[in-house]
């Protein structure tokens, strides 16, 4: 009998029409670290979801050190230990750190919360992991990678020893996740059992000690990292191989096709500029990326070029056209298509049926209409051979309401209604967000595709993988200006790291110079 | 089946206040509308409208409180040309009618202005301008000494020239009114359904920033939606002010009492009830019209008006209100069975949704009940 | 608690279908012995019915007084009887509402109001066969060409400017001279209420000797007759700016006129019914005898066989024939004193006034020219047409 601290055997959850767990077991040693791999849609979040009791799982048992135990709901879980960062904290923004570590369990005498003794302790525990956070600190004043350490200590100081981190990294600088993952290694050093979800397969290699996988809801196997590969992994997760660097030939960057000069764009509420006098150009048949930390301008920046918000300051050209002042669908016509960040807000209309949203850009056209009458046959057969050219899959075909498709082919449907209408430019923000390796591979391999076509694509991740491996350059923004221009292939993650936390940046001069070249 | 339900409970409410009558009331208030089919469709007519104009409204994503005051602006610029234009006598209802529907137009115009150039909440102003408009129109004919016959404290009658001719149903005064209502509901899915504008409408309701991403005027969209609402209450003021009087001479007075007009407000549980749909708010009318109508001949069954108005109110309302909980309750039942209980949770697993494949694993739990929704239309 | 809530709801649902199961069931049995129309029991019929004009069968005014003696008569008799409420505030809606009472098997038919003036002329020869009491009107064509009153219509009018004379005298004759009136509308019975409360305030003045203008009415429609704020406003300034007692003759605007007064501890006179019993505010009420009068011609129907009387013709309730007056009685209590709201006036100087107005040694102005389209009389017309000179005038 092994010494396992928390164990969930054959647990099964169904919802109406899924199992979205089929009889997975998981079990977690004392003082190892267990990575949970899978796809969006495995079942991970499920499984935790059933831990942590949010969900009553329809069969299966949970034992604590062998004995069967029952969790109800959060606080039950809480009783046995068990503690959990969520990908989406939930701290209150303008209470101190140390507030929000106290939070629910304040040492009280008589109704006044004792707060030094509060402070000792959370003093005490973060010097012990080198967790570093001024507790005075309001959390609307500090970083997102400190947010999630106030996280952790909220664990910590509940004296939690099993503990949950869902998806920890997806919000971090490479920096960040470095000290992430070694302060998960000093937990497991001093006995505490950590569970880790993620589907980042580098992160798993370097910290996990087992690692088990899900895929579409089913168990597959659990492995040790130290006799296990990448490649394995991934074939465990997805079903199949995949290639991980996207094959791509030389760049052969023609004429210039969108020039940015000297932008800057103001903040909603109009108090400052955050985006700062940025410059540059993107030329046909390459790939530019624009990378950065979220919430570092990006964003403003897109909004700006694509029309949705307005500029302040400079010149924006089109194929030499200026659309400074165009409006949306001016600069639509113009020949730039947009992938938008957030897919659900500004992409699609989610009740509209799937053919609707694949001419959301292009109804007005005569193609489309007449007479201000819409040609619904023409919608239906160019929905059809967009549906069957992208391979976009929905219940329906093209009657299908948007809003019941999975998120990757929502996205496809974006991709392909972009990509068929004519443009020169085609801007792609956080294309893969959200999605499962297979999905991922596809659009990268659209991207790579569009610039072979001889047309110009700006793509805007936060995902350093991303970034590396398919952009042809590497523009860098932080705090709305941009810092450096580096190229993918002489460069390194922790150099572009380095560029991304403000830590290292170039001189307008030198970012010109490189242009240049 | 939402229909189902309120019956149901009208029926109840009817037990309750006289056992021995209930069910002879009962039908009376399902069967007697079919005795005056004419009034049915006279009393629907204004009702139709300001039921189109908050559903039309709806369908942009905006809520057209205002109806009533559009409802009574296109009155007063119906009245107006009544008495005051002097124009040939087969074209001045026309006339009239269209400046109730002009009236309306204006009143609509300007809170889609505010919102859409002041992003002023539409709701807000168009309640003010409910107000506004009742109160000016009030003072406006109060002190006009043709329209306005200050010892019955209303307007004189109309001509009969500027009178909608009737249909010609004994008994009923319902007239051209109710032809162009339907009419104009047809056109107004037309609208929705086929053209571009439609098609732009209904993407700005659902998802404005969508609409927007895609290069759609939304400003002037949300302007030119209010003041076709605007509009459609116009319409409606204008079919109720100049409806033929069953007496010569008589005919449709306006009573200048600071009283907000009902036909908006009714007007919102008709596209509630129709589902801003226009062929079903036409429906919906018609409906409520035809409960209203036998309702008052249960009176014959010693019922009091109150009661009836109880019971009419009960079944239009319950109808309503099982439309939407109708989604609610098969959310509900569902959650029951599979013993599924955490709102929060279900979110986290509809973000996660599956990518790639297309099994069942798609129907996000959240969005099943819109599903429900649709199939009780 | 979604669980509690779900199962209430199934449980709802499942009692729901119960419900709709056994609906139809019961409307099968009892079908075959539904009558489909008139005959039958009791409640299918009616033989006098009323219909109420735009406001409810509780309005304190017209409509209520009326079925209050429409009630009292027909239970006294045991006559079934009913009201019915039109679907539209049009003359074509009161002709339909008098269409339905008849179909319900109505042979008399009690309309309150001048509203129904045209209606009636209508339904005067549709029905020839029902008598109608038409209230506070005379039946006329819609284009005021002709005024008949057939022999099936009883028109019954009220004086009411001798019922406003005796409220105006009875308040400056209990030492108040701070006086208010607030009518609705301008309409013909509310002018008449004002004209004479102001010729009893002023009679009242002269005959205590009191100086010119020592008495200031302040004179005020409120356009609508409507509880609501603005009227209580109206009300509250009135009384802030020294008013003693305001005439509150509108309909529900007594109601915001009442709230006004014991906020303020001040009087009200109240109109058409003796509204003493809804505020202790209201020291008396320039009634007309609604009641009474559709008693007495009911009476004339069904007891004294006397129906030539009232019908064919206008008959005007007044002083004379105790149409209208203050109210000498409180109900439920024969040994009170009406007049106990009032500090100095009493029963005996009423019935010495009354008796004056009864006999027509009093003579009170009805009407008089106002200039003004929406009928509001300015303080100038009302000075000069009705010889104001102890009172003191001013319109708000």
């Amino acid at each position: 009998m092994e010494n396992y601290i928390i164990e969930m055997i054959n647990i099964t959850k169904k919802f109406p029409g899924i199992i979205a767990n089929d009889n997975i077991t998981l079990q977690l040693r004392r003082g190892e670290i267990h990575a949970l791999l899978g796809e969006n849609g495995a079942g991970k979040s499920t499984l935790m979801s059933v831990l942590f009791g949010l969900y009553q799982a329809e069969s299966g048992e949970i034992r604590k050190d062998g004995k069967v135990v029952k969790i109800n709901n959060p606080n039950d879980a809480n009783d046995l230990g068990i503690g959990m960062v969520h990908q989406h904290f939930k701290l209150v923004e303008n209470f101190t750190v140390l507030e929000n570590i106290i939070l629910g369990v304040e040492p009280n005498t008589a109704g006044f919360i004792k707060k030094k003794e509060a402070r000792e302790k959370v003093l005490e525990i973060s010097e012990k992991y080198g967790l570093k956070v001024d507790p005075d600190a309001l959390i609307e004043d500090i970083t997102v990678g400190m947010q999630q350490r106030v996280e952790i200590l909220k664990m910590l100081y509940r004296d939690n020893e099993i503990l949950i981190f869902d998806e920890p990294t997806a919000v971090l600088t490479p920096q960040e996740i470095k000290e992430l993952l070694q302060i998960m290694k000093g937990f497991a050093s001093e006995g505490k059992s950590i569970l880790f979800i993620t589907h980042k397969l580098n992160e798993i290699m370097e910290v996990a000690d087992r690692c088990t996988v899900l895929r579409k809801g089913k168990y597959i196997g659990t492995v040790d990292i130290k006799d296990t590969t990448k490649e394995e992994l991934s074939r465990m997760m997805v079903g199949r191989d995949i290639t991980f660097s996207v094959q791509k030939k030389e760049a052969n960057p023609t004429d210039v096709v969108l020039s940015v000069r000297n932008v800057s764009v103001p903040s909603v509420d109009n108090k400052k500029e955050v985006v700062k006098n940025v410059s540059f150009d993107v030329r046909a048949g390459e790939i530019v990326c624009l990378a950065g930390i979220d919430g570092n301008g990006q964003t403003e920046f897109v909004q700006a070029l694509t029309g949705l918000s307005k500029i302040s300051s400079g010149t924006i050209t089109l194929c030499g056209k200026d659309i400074t002042k165009a409006s949306i669908r001016e600069r639509s016509i113009a020949g730039i298509s947009h992938i938008p960040e957030d897919r659900h807000k500004h992409g699609l209309v989610l009740d509209y049926k799937l053919e609707e949203n694949l001419v959301l850009q292009r109804y007005w056209q005569p193609e489309f209409q007449k007479g201000g009458f819409i040609k619904f046959d023409a919608v239906r057969k160019y929905a059809e051979r967009l549906i069957d050219e992208y391979d976009i899959r929905s219940g329906q075909g093209p009657i299908t309401i948007t809003r019941s498709m999975s998120g990757g082919n929502q996205q496809k449907a974006i991709i392909a209604r972009e990509i068929d209408k004519d443009h020169e430019l085609l801007v792609a923000v956080q294309p893969t967000r959200g999605l499962d390796v297979g999905a991922i591979e596809y659009i990268h391999k659209q991207l790579v595709a569009r610039r072979d076509a001889g047309k110009a694509v700006l793509l805007v991740s936060l995902e350093l993988d991303e970034v590396m491996d398919v952009s042809d350059r590497i523009l860098v923004m932080y705090e709305g200006e941009i810092v450096g221009e580096l190229d993918p292939k002489t460069t390194t993650v922790q150099e572009l790291g380095l560029y991304m936390s403000g830590a290292k940046r170039d001189t307008v001069k030198e970012i010109n110079d490189a242009g240049e070249k | 089946m939402a229909i189902f339900l309120g019956l149901i409970f009208g029926f109840i409410v009817m037990f309750v206040a006289i056992p021995s009558s209930a069910v002879a009331g009962f039908k009376f208030i399902l069967l007697g509308g079919f005795r005056r089919i004419g009034d049915v469709f006279y009393f629907a007519t204004p009702i139709i409208m300001t039921g189109l104009s908050v559903g039309f409204a709806f369908k942009m994503g905006l809520f057209n409180i205002g109806a009533s005051g559009q409802y009574t602006m296109g009155m007063f610029f119906a009245l107006y040309v009544g008495f005051m234009m002097d124009l040939p006598g087969n074209t001045h209802w026309i006339v009239a009618i269209l400046a109730g529907m002009l009236g309306g137009m204006i009143w609509g115009f300007i809170p889609g202005v505010f919102k859409a150039l002041l992003n002023v909440n539409e709701v807000i102003t168009s309640i003010m301008f409910n107000y506004i408009g009742m109160y000016l129109v009030d003072m406006l004919i109060q002190t006009n000494a043709i329209m306005y016959e200050p010892t019955k404290t209303r307007t004189n009658y109309l001509p009969a020239e500027v009178q909608i001719p009737a249909l010609g149903i004994p008994g009923s005064n319902v007239n051209l009114g109710i032809i162009f209502a339907i009419l104009i509901g047809v056109i107004l899915y037309i609208i929705l359904q086929k053209t571009t504008f439609g098609y732009e409408l209904k993407a700005t309701g659902y998802n404005k920033y969508a609409s927007e991403y895609a290069g759609m005027k939304g400003k002037r969209n949300i302007i030119i939606t209010m003041v076709i609402a605007g509009a459609l209450s116009g319409l409606g003021g204008a079919f109720a002010i100049l409806a033929p009087s069953a007496i010569a001479g008589s005919s449709m007075t306006y009573e200048p009492i600071n009283i907000i007009a009902q036909a908006g407000f009714n007007g919102i549980a008709v596209a509630l009830l129709g589902n801003s749909h226009p062929i079903g708010t036409i429906f919906a009318a018609i409906f409520i019209s035809h409960i209203q109508r036998g309702g008052t001949l249960a009176s014959l069954v010693g019922y009091k008006p109150e009661i009836i108005d109880v019971v009419i109110a009960v079944i239009i309302y319950f109808s309503a209100f099982a439309m939407i909980m109708n989604a609610a309750l098969a959310r509900f039942v569902k959650r029951l069975i599979t013993h599924k209980e955490d709102d929060t949770l279900t979110t986290n697993v509809n973000l996660e949704g599956p990518i790639q494949t297309s099994e069942p694993h798609q129907l996000n739990n959240d969005e099943k009940p819109d599903n429900n929704t649709k199939e009780a239309e | 608690m979604k669980k509690i809530l779900a199962l209430t709801l199934a449980i709802a649902m499942v009692a729901m279908s119960l419900v709709g199961c056994s609906a139809p069931a019961k409307e099968n049995q009892s079908g075959g012995n539904t009558p489909s129309q008139g005959s039958g029991n009791a409640a299918d019929g009616f033989e006098i019915a009323l219909i109420t004009d735009k406001g409810n069968i509780d309005d304190k005014s017209f409509n209520q007084g009326s079925w209050e003696g429409v009630v009292a008569f027909a239970e006294a008799e045991g006559i079934s009887h009913q009201y019915i409420k039109p679907e539209e505030a049009s003359d074509a809606g009161y002709l339909a509402a008098i269409d339905l009472a008849v179909t319900g098997g109505a042979k008399v038919v009690v309309t309150p109001g001048f509203l129904f003036e045209v209606p009636i002329f209508e339904a005067q020869n549709k029905y020839p066969d029902v008598k109608f009491i038409l209230l506070d009107g005379a039946p006329h064509s819609a284009d005021y060409s002709t005024f008949e009153t057939k022999e099936n219509v009883a028109s019954i009018m009220y004086s009411e400017e001798q019922s406003g004379y005796l409220a105006g005298y009875a308040a400056v004759m209990d030492g108040m001279t701070k006086l208010g009136f607030m009518g609705g509308m301008a309409v013909p019975a509310v002018q008449a209420f004002g004209y004479g409360y102001l010729q009893g305030a002023e009679d009242a003045a002269k005959e205590l000797g009191l100086a010119d203008g020592s008495v200031e009415v302040t004179y005020h429609y409120t356009g609508n007759f409507e509880e609501n704020d603005t009227n209580k406003a109206t009300a509250r300034t009135m009384y802030q700016e020294g008013t003693e007692v305001i005439f509150a003759c509108g309909g529900a605007v007594g109601k915001s006129v009442m709230s006004a007064a014991s906020e303020a501890g001040a009087k009200v006179i109240g109109v058409d019914v003796d509204q003493r019993y809804d505020s202790e505010t209201v020291i008396t009420s320039a009634t007309k005898g609604l009641a009474a009068s559709v008693i007495a011609v009911l009476e004339s129907i069904y007891k004294t066989n006397s129906w030539d009387t009232f019908g064919g013709k206008t008959t005007y309730f007044n002083a004379a024939n105790d149409g209208v007056g203050l109210p000498t009685t409180v109900i439920g209590d024969e040994n009170a004193d009406a007049f106990d709201r009032f500090e100095k006036f009493t029963k005996e100087q009423y019935e010495e006034v009354f008796s004056k107005l009864a006999d027509g040694s009093i003579e009170v102005k009805r009407t008089i020219e106002v200039a003004d389209a929406t009928g509001y009389a300015t303080a100038q017309e009302l000075t000069n047409s009705l010889g104001l000179v102890k009172v003191k005038v001013t319109t708000r």
